[in-house]
């Protein structure tokens, strides 16, 4: 166990900068969107803007867009933006793929010539990509709050406590979910630029699968694979309660990727 | 007694598909020797030493090390083994202290600062050559880094692949000295290489590998014995006949009236006889190389 801590340590040293990194320009992105809220709020200019939406977008957010187009709405892109969600998932995926990269490097003929056992390689992987989650997700939520508290204008509606929340606790959810399926990649592959790429690639076709679905009919039977589809940020702002199902989803598909990592890391030859 | 052994492998077997890396290998290595493993590259030398360390699964066939099955028990086994990888890598961005503190941290025998140090001197690392990031290490540096890393908690058994390549002779020298000591400790030392004249000076017994099967394993000075000697036979006044009919092992290189120079292999005897009532002046015997006997079965096998 103690060796497993260390190892643990020695990891999330490695990739400390790059968490810290990604955690501060979160945080500041939703500074950021607070004061484009603010700027657009001032002006009065959300009705303006929303005529600029073209109709297929329209039709494509539904009647997510009234409450998308409102301070509180602004202030919430961050959580679902594709930018802010393409670095988290990336950020997860970097992480999963690090038994790869030790495989790769060499470095895992070192570690494993110690008494160490194989699953807590993946112990490891698991705890950090739980970590970095929770640490990325906190710093946006302060990124949020500090905004709202020094920027936001008095009379505006800000998001309520528990709206950030559901947020959060979904879009963590998710990046466990895609931390699972790159994890269980790694544990197959040796070379990270091929688990990462093979995990970057689904999550990406898993994307688009999810957004073309939404427009094109054929497509809405095979939606479900997509675990993008379990994460509804617009209904969320709009009001609705998560179902519990779509949580379960992603926690179903992270924990499956986990167990399926132990298993395949267990039994391969490195 | 299976606790005299600190290796024991029975039918080892490795398949990669239809390529079969490692076929039937059986062998034992006793404690307190230093044991080399030879063969040409894609022997099976690695794979043998990966599945004793269970980073590599057999397809049939088992290794017990240290008296653990190297798969059931495989923590317990590692526990007492040092390894020093044949392709060492390790983080660029980490300092040489850092890798020998993580690596020694992730043991579970604790680590004598003043052994270390010991070895560090003798393999030439300075403090502030550890301080350096590992991006800045020559592969000689690295290597010695490599090889304290697997010295420094003074474990029971040493599987060290290749473990001289990229290493000046001065350091090679330094490092054989330190197996001597580990040796002389009781500690074994189980080393893979290609450079037979290192095994030659080191090892007390060899196997060899040829294309994933074994087929020599004895002492060394054994396979010394079996190298042919090339004798040079020098006489005060010209000759005027051959040695005659000499039986199987020897083989005529050159009759010249003043000088004979003839291959043996095993004794002297039938020489010395037909060289009976000749004016010999000098006789010469190159000491057997272990190389000549090897380069024979890297090529040909046991035949």
């Amino acid at each position: 166990m103690k060796e497993a801590l260390w190892l643990g340590l020695h990891s999330l040293k490695r990739v400390r900068v790059l968490v810290l990194m990604i955690g501060l320009l979160l945080a500041g992105f939703q500074v950021l969107l607070t004061m484009v809220a603010r700027s657009i709020h001032r002006s009065n200019a959300f009705e303006d803007m929303s005529k600029l939406i073209p109709d297929f977008m329209r039709q494509l957010l539904g009647p997510s867009f009234i409450a998308l187009m409102s301070f509180s709405g602004i202030v919430c892109v961050g959580y679902f933006h594709i930018a802010v969600m393409g670095s988290l998932v990336g950020l997860t995926i970097a992480l999963a793929t690090e038994p790869a990269s030790e495989i790769e490097t060499g470095f895992m003929d070192l570690l494993l010539a110690r008494p160490l056992a194989r699953h807590w390689l993946i112990s490891r992987s698991v705890a950090l990509i739980v970590v970095c989650t929770v640490f990325t997700l906190l710093m946006m939520m302060i990124g949020t709050w500090l905004g709202l508290y020094c920027l936001a204008p008095t009379e505006a509606e800000w998001p309520s406590p528990r709206l950030i929340r559901s947020l959060v606790l979904n879009l963590g959810v998710l990046m466990l979910c895609w931390g699972g399926v790159a994890l269980a990649i790694s544990s197959v592959s040796r070379r990270r630029s091929v688990a990462g790429s093979t995990a970057g690639l689904l999550a990406l076709s898993l994307y688009l699968l999810d957004y073309v679905a939404r427009v094109w009919e054929p497509a809405e039977s095979v939606r479900w694979l997509s675990p993008f589809m379990y994460y509804n940020p617009l209904e969320t702002i709009l009001g609705v309660e998560t179902p519990a199902r779509n949580l379960w989803v992603l926690a179903g598909v992270a924990f499956a990727g986990f167990v399926l990592a132990y298993f395949f890391f267990s039994r391969r030859d490195l | 007694m299976a606790t005299e052994l600190a290796i024991q492998i029975h039918g080892l077997t490795k398949k990669y598909g239809r390529l079969t890396a490692l076929k039937d290998l059986a062998l034992d290595v006793r404690y307190g020797e230093i044991f080399g493993f030879l063969g040409l590259n894609g022997a099976g030398k690695t794979t043998t030493i990966r599945i004793l360390l269970d980073l590599l699964r057999p397809s049939a066939g088992r290794a017990v090390v240290l008296g653990k099955d190297c798969q059931l028990h495989g923590l317990a086994v590692r526990e007492r083994v040092g390894h020093l990888p044949g392709e060492i890598r390790f983080y660029g961005d980490m300092s040489g202290v850092e890798v020998l503190n993580l690596l020694a941290r992730l043991g579970r025998r604790p680590v004598e600062m003043s052994y270390r140090r010991n070895l560090l001197e003798r393999l030439e690392l300075s403090s502030s050559d550890l301080r350096r990031r590992i991006r800045e290490y020559s592969t000689g540096m690295k290597r010695k880094l490599g090889i304290v890393q697997a010295l420094q908690s003074d474990p029971d058994l040493l599987i060290l692949d290749e473990p001289t390549e990229g290493l000046d002779p001065l350091m090679q020298e330094s490092f054989y000295e330190v197996l001597f000591e580990v040796r002389r400790r009781g500690r074994t030392v189980f080393m893979s290489s290609h450079v037979l004249s290192e095994v030659e000076k080191v090892c007390d017994r060899i196997a060899l590998l040829r294309k994933g099967e074994l087929v020599l394993l004895s002492p060394v000075e054994e396979v010394r014995r079996l190298a042919a000697r090339r004798v040079r036979v020098i006489f005060d006044r010209d000759v005027d006949r051959g040695p005659g009919n000499l039986p199987s092992g020897h083989e005529i290189l050159s009759l010249q009236p003043r000088c004979w120079t003839v291959r043996v292999s095993g004794h002297l005897g039938p020489l010395v006889d037909a060289m009976a009532g000749l004016p010999v002046r000098d006789l010469e015997v190159e000491k057997p190389r272990l190389e000549d006997v090897l380069i024979k079965y890297y090529r040909e096998g046991p035949s």
